[in-house]
C-alpha cells in the first residue's frame, strides 16, 4: 500500500480487464458488488432515463437496491422528483449526492426521497451520467454508508463505472438491429412525415412510385399499421425513423 | 448530404479555402467555446506544429460548408500523446506502429450536434483507417465521450486512468480499427455504402451524388 495510486489503477484495469468475460447481468452485478465495495459502496443502480411517457422500470439495466426501497421508488414515481436524476440530465462529468443542489419549496419531494434513502443505507453516493448518441441518457448511481472518495480514488471509480456500464449496455443488445424497416422504408416514411406524397418521394428517391407503394405497403405491415399515416406515427413513436 | 474528404496535409494548397475554413472553425469550437485559451491565435485559425504534411484531416462537408473534422497523425513520429500527455498513460510508454495513428481535434458545429453527422464522420473515421490498414488509434478525450464512442460500435481500451485537463476529466485510450465497428457505426449513420471523398474516387463519387438529402 505505498503507493496508492498505483493500487487503485491496477484495481480499476483488473476489474475492466475481467469485465469481457462477463456473459450476464448477474455476473456483472456480482463483480460489480466485489469491487465496488473496496470504495465502500454496497449499492447500485444502472438505469436508462425516462421520457414523460416512459416508467423508469422498463430501462433499468441491473440493480442491487434493497427491494423495499426500489418498490417504494418506481412505485411512487420517485424518478419524477429524484434531485439525483435532474442533475444527471444537466451533467456530464459524474458528482457526489452531497453536490446535489434542490430548492425544498419547489421540489419538496427531493428532500423526501433524499431522507428515506439514508433510511436504506443509501446515505452518500457518487453517480455518473451518460449522454449518449440520438438524446440516448442514462446513469448509474451507487451508494453506501462509508465511502472512500478522493481524488486519488474517483478516477479509478470513475472508469470502472463507465465500463461497467459499457458490458451491460452490450450483454442486453438485442443481437439482431432493433429497427425493423430497411432503410428505403425508412427514408420512404420520412418523406411521408414530410408531407411529401408516393409519387414525389418516388421523384426525389428516383424510382417509381409503385416501388414507394411497396415500401410503404411494408412498412406497415411491420409496424402493424392502418395506413400511411398510421406507420408514420408510429415509426416517429418508436423511434424508427428521425426527423 | 453530408460527405467527408480526405485531405492530406501536403495538399494543403490544392485545398487551401475549406482548410482555412476548417482551421478558422477549429478556433471557434476549441479557443472560443470550450476555453483552449493557449491555442488562441490572433487571425482566429487554430494551427499547431501538427498541422503539417504528416496530417491526414477528414472533413465533413455538407453544401460546401464545413461541419465538422478530425486530424490523424502518424505514432512513429512525435505526436500528442507522446509529447504532451505521457502522463495519462498508465506505463508512461506511447503507443506506436506503423499501423497506428493519433486522433486529435475531433470536433462537429454547434448547430449539427443533435443530428447525425457525428456518425458519419465516426463511420468515415473507421472506413478511411480500415482502407489504409490502420489497426488502433488513440486519442485523448474527454470522458463523456467514451460511451458515445462505445455506442456507435467502437471497441476503446483505457491506456491509462482519467485525469484532470483544464477542469475536465480525460482519458488517453486506443479505438480498435475493425469492419465490425464499422458496420454498426453505419447503420446508426442511415448509410448503407461509402461516402468517403477520396482524391483518386472523387470524380466518379460525384457522379453519384444521391438523390436524396437526409
Amino acid at each position: 500500500m505505498s503507493n496508492p495510486v498505483f493500487d487503485h489503477s491496477v484495481k480499476a484495469f483488473d476489474f475492466i480487464g475481467g469485465l469481457d468475460q462477463l456473459s450476464s447481468v448477474q455476473e456483472i452485478i456480482d463483480a460489480m458488488e466485489q469491487s465496488f465495495a473496496n470504495f465502500g459502496f454496497e449499492t447500485f443502480i444502472i438505469t436508462g432515463l425516462p421520457h414523460p411517457d416512459q416508467r423508469i422500470e422498463s430501462l433499468v439495466l441491473l440493480k442491487k437496491w434493497p427491494i423495499d426501497w426500489y418498490l417504494r421508488y418506481t412505485n411512487k414515481g420517485y424518478d419524477r422528483y429524484d434531485p439525483v436524476i435532474s442533475l444527471c440530465r444537466q451533467s456530464v462529468q459524474p458528482f457526489e449526492w452531497a453536490e446535489v443542489n434542490y430548492d425544498p419549496e419547489s421540489n419538496p419531494k427531493a428532500l423526501t426521497i433524499m431522507r428515506e434513502a439514508t433510511e436504506f443505507g443509501m446515505k452518500y453516493g457518487y453517480c455518473l451520467p451518460i449522454h449518449g448518441l440520438n438524446g440516448y441518457e442514462a446513469c448509474l448511481s451507487m451508494s453506501g454508508s462509508h465511502l472512500d472518495l478522493s481524488p486519488r480514488t474517483k478516477p479509478a471509480i470513475h472508469l470502472m463505472a463507465m465500463y461497467a456500464f459499457e458490458r451491460v449496455r452490450t450483454v442486453l443488445q438485442p443481437p439482431s438491429h432493433s429497427n425493423p424497416l430497411t432503410a428505403r422504408e425508412q427514408e420512404t416514411l420520412i418523406w411521408a412525415a414530410l408531407g411529401k406524397s408516393a409519387a414525389d418521394t418516388g421523384e426525389i428517391m428516383g424510382v417509381t412510385e409503385r416501388t414507394i407503394t411497396a415500401h410503404i405497403t411494408s412498412a406497415c405491415q411491420k409496424l402493424n399499421a392502418a395506413n400511411k399515416t398510421h406507420a408514420v406515427a408510429r415509426a416517429l413513436q418508436h423511434r424508427l425513423i428521425r426527423l | 448530404m453530408t460527405s467527408i474528404k480526405v485531405i492530406r496535409g501536403h495538399q494543403r494548397e490544392k485545398y487551401a479555402d475549406i482548410l482555412d475554413e476548417y482551421f478558422r472553425l477549429r478556433h471557434e469550437v476549441f479557443v472560443e467555446e470550450r476555453g483552449w485559451k493557449d491555442l488562441a491565435r490572433p487571425d482566429k485559425r487554430d494551427i499547431d506544429a501538427y498541422d503539417n504534411s504528416n496530417a491526414t484531416y477528414l472533413i465533413a462537408v455538407d453544401q460546401d460548408q464545413v461541419i465538422g473534422g478530425l486530424r490523424l497523425f502518424p505514432t512513429t513520429l512525435p505526436h500528442m500523446i507522446s509529447e504532451f500527455f505521457p502522463f495519462l498513460l498508465r506505463n508512461g510508454e506511447a503507443l506506436t506502429g506503423p499501423s497506428i495513428l493519433e486522433c486529435t481535434r475531433y470536433f462537429v458545429v454547434k448547430e449539427r450536434r443533435t443530428g447525425r453527422t457525428d456518425c458519419r464522420l465516426l463511420a468515415a473515421f473507421q472506413e478511411y483507417c480500415l482502407e489504409e490498414g490502420v489497426s488502433e488509434v488513440t486519442a485523448v478525450v474527454e470522458m463523456w465521450w467514451l460511451p458515445r464512442w462505445q455506442q456507435a460500435g467502437f471497441k476503446v481500451r483505457p491506456l491509462g486512468l482519467p485525469q484532470m485537463i483544464e477542469g475536465q476529466p480525460c482519458i488517453a485510450a486506443a479505438i480498435r480499427i475493425s469492419e465490425e465497428s464499422l458496420h454498426h457505426v453505419r447503420r446508426l449513420a442511415g448509410l448503407r455504402s461509402s461516402f468517403l471523398l477520396r482524391e483518386d474516387s472523387l470524380s466518379s463519387a460525384l457522379d453519384q451524388v444521391p438523390h436524396v438529402a437526409a
